[in-house]
């Protein structure tokens, strides 16, 4: 396992090399001479100009240039915004990159999770007119156009019903008077769910393991479980965040949403197809002949097989929901790294967009290289020596 | 010499046709047998009963133009009718209405259509052409060509389209056909490598394969006849895929305003966003409802279709 | 003896997209407690069918037609499908045509044994069933290291025994072994099929054995039935049928296998192919291929009757012993060119 991990993780960081690369060359030969809109920029005062020379290194040759910026960009030093002068992309790019995250990952849990329920349920009623409208709205959410559906969804949730905000992350009214910054809220929330989460997910895993855990070790998860929330919720309320919670989380409701009607098609199409290849399988009909409840056979046996070819589309999908990300971010003026980047892209703002470009690489790795191991983590046959063992 | 057997005591059809009317027979008996299985999947009929009524629509574009419409009223880019207030809603002279600067929407619409169909039609072509043949190859020869196609479209996979296209948009506001050939190269070396070299290597390790190559057949003579032909079922497939994506992402950048194009769906909901109309949504809806149900119903259209042909080439999917 | 299983006239078709596919038509046999019996045929004759009608695990095609499954007196296709549920693998197990593929790839091979046994006896607990499981596999012979292995760390043979510990794994009073060991090499075949008929015996089991070899057949089976087109042409006690075999078609299954007859004989084939079961011949199904055929197999359809003691046909023109005889040394004296050219058909 360790030695798969290290392998994958060279991988990786070769990937990325690459990656950032042809980022850089890209934007370079984009015609135009950038470097001379940067430097006469009217935004800039004019002293700092003579340091950007030097800093951009302009007098160098292409490839200096490029060693320069390489170097540069593993000291995490990516240049001074140009629209947010002096701002270090840097620090934009990090305090946006938290908000991009939480927002991709829960929409992308949570769209995997319905695509692979409704993709097993369907499957398994294969030709039932559920299979049918289960396609085609599927279909017609996957081949959406995603500015309009935001924009369906803003309509329908915020501007008729007026139950969550239109857009934007925090609402200014309420923080105006705040003790604290949006960030450092935002930043308490997530550490606090991700410990909510490992929590439920360990109690999960020791009180529900085995073939057939009873029915007071359910009583027990749930009851646990709702425990560990109340926790949480207390120990916030009593630090005084809990109302920035609510707000920030309303707001990321629709987002949200919007993201998961937009992938969880995919993956549910796929989950159905994989799954109709696997009910074919002889130990499918064996785990029938053995009296197994339809459920389990369903959900042990032709579901737990199918997933893992849709986990291999996930990663492959990875890409285009971030492009979907991107479009929703911009839509609901959600300030994570796919709405920089279009505003840095649009202002021409060049070291912003790049490094934009280069994080939301960076982050596809990362996503990447996850799905990788919880590939390898599903799948028994998988050596971890990188070759499939069958 | 005189010992060969004459051709008419081989049989009278075999040899007597010449080679092309036998492989154009055997073509057209497989396409049958296909059709067959095809149409048992409704959502692909689905789809091709779509396709065929965008073709319908985008078709009559020509035909209205040059009769019942004035050029002057219903040119889609430069027409403007000075009778009425704009945007204007869905009339008898305008029936779905005019966009905030007095072109009519329906002409919009169509004459659009058959751009849409050149875009997706245009990059999935190339993107199926590069992907067949890249494929092909790194399966054929596998070694260095093999490891460096297949890290390409590693790192293809990495990059998100939409970012990136809205990056070098802004910067070069790229026009109707580089958009297209951008499309399709970065399709052609993506994902579609990666698969359709999987179809080519589980065909070129088949035993005729190497027969060919006993009998002396050249490499690029085998890639044509032996590997090519069981891979395009695969590659005509992932065609009908790479539309969906070409015109979704054509629309969206065209909405963002990052493209160089005078028409197109998305442009079409770009004017009206940038008129400040998507505001009062439900107001205004001609403003974006056709050009968005287009979009929508035309990319659909292609994804069921692939999705019916998904049963045809793909065996284990049919029903039971 | 009591009857555990009684097939009445089972008649089962699938519908296709070309028709109807018969697949069995009539057959009826009964099966005593602690009996096995063999079934053979030729490839595609609905020995498989016969077995997934027996589990109620036909596929959706399928249509019963007519005829009864009784298990116990009980009729199979009137309960109900949780019934049934709680029926198969306590009271039927089966051991699939596809052992090698009948093992979840993504759970380990215990795992897989104890769920059987605690989803059929709910007091059972986890630790008990484990118990059981490690037993079992000793009874089959792997080590018992090997329950926590995933199938694909198995081999073949070991996968094969690992699917029988499954089948005994519930106690069930019938086991249908659907080609137990084809995928094997003939010694390991023969050292399982032993093992398999040692359980049977120690623990009063019946089993139904499939298979299209015959001399598999002759070893384990206490009463056979011979299959050709979906339907039975001969069912009778193993001696009796391989010794006096009295339905030309079984005669020449035996031919095609060797060392059955305890003569050395050169393997002879059965000329032409098994019939379409789309549209099948009349009368007797076998008439095209059968050197025996008159014109009343080609028209009427030959009656299911009892000739002996157990011992049931289905031919117009039963061979007599003395036939058999002299058709053999016919051939010996003429090197043995099989059973279509020594009659000239
Ligand atoms: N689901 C199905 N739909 C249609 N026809 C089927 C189906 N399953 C089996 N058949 C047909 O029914 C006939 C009997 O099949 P079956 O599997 O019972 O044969 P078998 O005796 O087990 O053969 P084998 O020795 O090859 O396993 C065959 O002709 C087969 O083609
Ligand atoms: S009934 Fe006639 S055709 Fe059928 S097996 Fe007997 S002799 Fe042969
Ligand atoms: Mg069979």
């Amino acid at each position: 396992m360790r030695r798969y991990v290290v392998g994958r993780l060279g991988q990786v960081i070769l990937t990325l090399l690459i990656y950032i690369t042809l980022v850089y060359f890209l934007l370079q030969a984009m015609p135009g001479d950038i470097t001379m809109m940067y430097l006469s920029n009217p935004k800039i005062p004019q002293a700092a100009r003579e340091e950007l020379r030097t800093q951009l290194g302009l007098d160098q040759s292409l490839f200096m240039q490029y060693i320069s910026y390489m170097k540069n960009f593993f000291k995490g030093e990516l240049g001074v915004s140009f629209s947010q002068y002096p701002k270090p992309v840097w620090d934009i790019l990090m305090e946006r990159l938290p908000r991009t995250f939480v927002l991709f990952l829960t929409a992308n849990v949570l769209s995997f999770y319905i695509g692979f329920v409704l993709g097993k349920v369907i499957a398994w009623r294969r030709g039932k007119a559920i299979d049918y409208a289960a396609t085609v709205v599927g279909i017609t959410f996957w081949t959406a156009f995603y500015p309009l559906l935001a924009l369906v969804v803003i309509w329908i949730f915020a501007y008729n019903l007026k139950w969550l905000p239109l857009n934007q992350f925090i609402d200014p009214r309420l923080w105006s008077t705040a003790p604290f910054t949006a960030n450092q809220v935002f930043g308490n929330m997530v550490y606090g769910a991700a410990i909510v989460g490992v929590g439920i997910f360990c109690i999960f895993y020791y009180l529900l393991r085995g073939l057939k855990p009873s029915r007071r070790s359910h009583v027990q998860a749930w009851s646990l479980t709702a425990a560990l929330i109340a926790v949480a919720l207390v120990f916030a309320q009593r630090k005084g965040i809990l109302i920035y919670i609510w707000d920030i989380t309303r707001h990321m409701i629709l987002p949200v949403l919007t993201l998961t009607l937009i992938n969880f098609a995919g993956t549910m199409l796929l989950m159905r197809d994989s799954m109709l290849e696997t009910v074919q399988e002889d130990y499918v009909m064996a785990a029938r002949a053995k009296g197994l409840p339809d459920r389990v056979v369903r959900d042990r046996y032709a579901a737990r097989t199918a997933l893992l070819p849709t986990v291999t589309s996930l990663v492959l999908s990875l890409a285009s929901s971030m492009s979907g990300g991107m479009v929703t971010e911009t839509m609901f003026s959600w300030p994570g790294l796919g709405q920089i980047l279009f505003t840095a892209a649009l202002s021409n703002d060049y070291p912003l967009a790049t490094g934009a470009l280069a994080f939301t690489g960076i982050f596809l790795l990362i996503a990447h290289f996850v799905a990788d191991i919880l590939y390898a983590v599903l799948d028994p046959r998988i050596t971890y020596t990188g070759q499939s063992g069958v | 010499m005189n010992e060969l057997v004459p051709t008419h005591e081989i049989g009278p059809t075999s040899l007597a046709e010449p080679i092309w009317k036998i492989r154009w027979k055997l073509t057209k008996r497989s396409l049958r047998q296909n059709w067959e299985i095809f149409k048992e999947s409704r959502i692909g009929i689905l789809g091709i009963i779509l396709i065929i009524a965008f073709g319908i629509f985008g078709a009559m574009w020509p035909v209205m133009i040059n009769t019942v419409w004035d050029p002057m009223v219903y040119d889609p880019v430069v027409g403007f009718d000075p009778m009425i207030m704009h945007p204007s809603p869905p009339s008898a002279s305008h029936l779905l209405g005019t966009d905030p600067i007095g072109r009519d929407i329906l002409a919009q619409l169509m004459y659009s259509t058959g751009r849409e169909f050149l875009l997706g039609v245009l990059s999935a072509l190339i993107t199926v052409v590069i992907g067949t043949a890249v494929g092909t190859a790194a399966a054929y020869y596998g070694g260095f060509i093999d490891t460096f196609f297949m890290r390409i479209a590693d790192i293809i996979l990495l990059f998100p389209f939409i970012p990136l296209l809205v990056v070098v948009g802004a910067m070069v506001k790229l026009s109707f056909l580089p958009f297209a050939i951008i499309m399709g190269v970065l399709g052609g070396f993506g994902g579609i490598t990666i698969i359709l070299k999987a179809q080519a290597l589980s065909v070129s390790v088949r035993p005729y394969i190497d027969a060919a190559r006993v009998a002396g057949g050249s490499d690029f003579h085998i890639i044509v006849s032996h590997i090519i032909p069981n891979v395009l079922p695969l590659s005509f497939l992932y065609m009908m895929f790479s539309v969906t994506s070409a015109i979704l992402s054509e629309a969206t950048l065209s909405f963002f305003g990052v493209l160089n194009i005078d028409m197109s769906w998305g442009m079409m909901i770009h004017t009206a966003d940038v008129a400040g109309y998507l505001f009062d949504f439900a107001k205004y809806w001609w403003l974006w409802a056709p050009a968005g149900l287009a979009i929508t119903l035309f990319c659909a259209a292609f994804y069921m279709v692939g999705r019916g042909l998904d049963e045809v080439v793909n065996p284990r999917l049919r029903k039971r | 003896m009591d009857t555990l299983l009684r097939l009445e006239d089972l008649t089962m078709h699938y519908k296709t997209k070309a028709g109807w596919v018969q697949a069995i038509d009539g057959v009826s046999f009964s099966l005593d407690r602690g009996q096995s019996l063999g079934l053979v045929g030729e490839s595609g004759c609905g020995k498989t069918s016969i077995a997934m009608s027996i589990m109620r695990l036909l596929p959706y095609n399928a249509e019963l037609v007519k005829g009864r499954i009784l298990m116990d007196g009980h009729d199979l296709y009137a309960l109900s499908d949780e019934e049934v549920r709680q029926l198969r693998w306590k009271e039927v197990a089966m051991i699939f045509q596809a052992a090698m593929n009948s093992l979840n790839p993504v759970y380990s091979v215990g795992n897989q044994i104890i769920e059987a046994i605690v989803t059929h006896e709910p007091e059972t607990s986890e630790e008990e069933a484990r118990d059981r499981a490690e037993s079992l596999f000793e009874l089959v012979g792997i080590p018992k290291e090997r329950m926590d292995h995933y199938p694909h760390e198995y081999s073949g043979g070991m996968k094969q025994r690992a699917v029988i510990a499954m089948a005994l794994a519930c106690n069930p009073r019938l086991i249908i072994a659907d080609e137990p060991t084809t995928a094997l090499d003939v010694i390991v075949q023969d050292k399982i099929l032993r093992e398999i008929e040692d359980i049977r015996r120690k623990i009063n089991m019946s089993m139904i054995y499939i298979s299209h070899d015959v001399s598999v057949i002759a070893e384990v089976s206490d009463i056979v039935g011979v299959m050709y087109a979906g339907k039975l042409l001969e069912l009778g006690p193993c001696c009796d049928v391989f010794k006096r075999p009295k339905n030309p078609y079984t005669y020449s299954l035996m031919r095609a296998y060797p060392s059955i007859l305890g003569e050395k004989h050169d393997l002879a084939t059965i000329p032409g192919e098994p019939p379409n079961l789309l549209d099948p011949p009349s009368g007797c199904r076998f008439h095209p291929r059968c050197d025996w055929a008159t014109k009343e197999c080609r028209e009427v359809e030959p009656p299911w009757r009892e000739i002996a003691e157990g011992h049931y046909l289905a031919c117009h023109n039963p061979i007599k012993t003395q036939q058999v005889k002299s058709c053999m040394q016919q051939e010996t004296a003429k090197g043995g060119e099989g059973i279509g050219a020594s009659f000239g058909n």
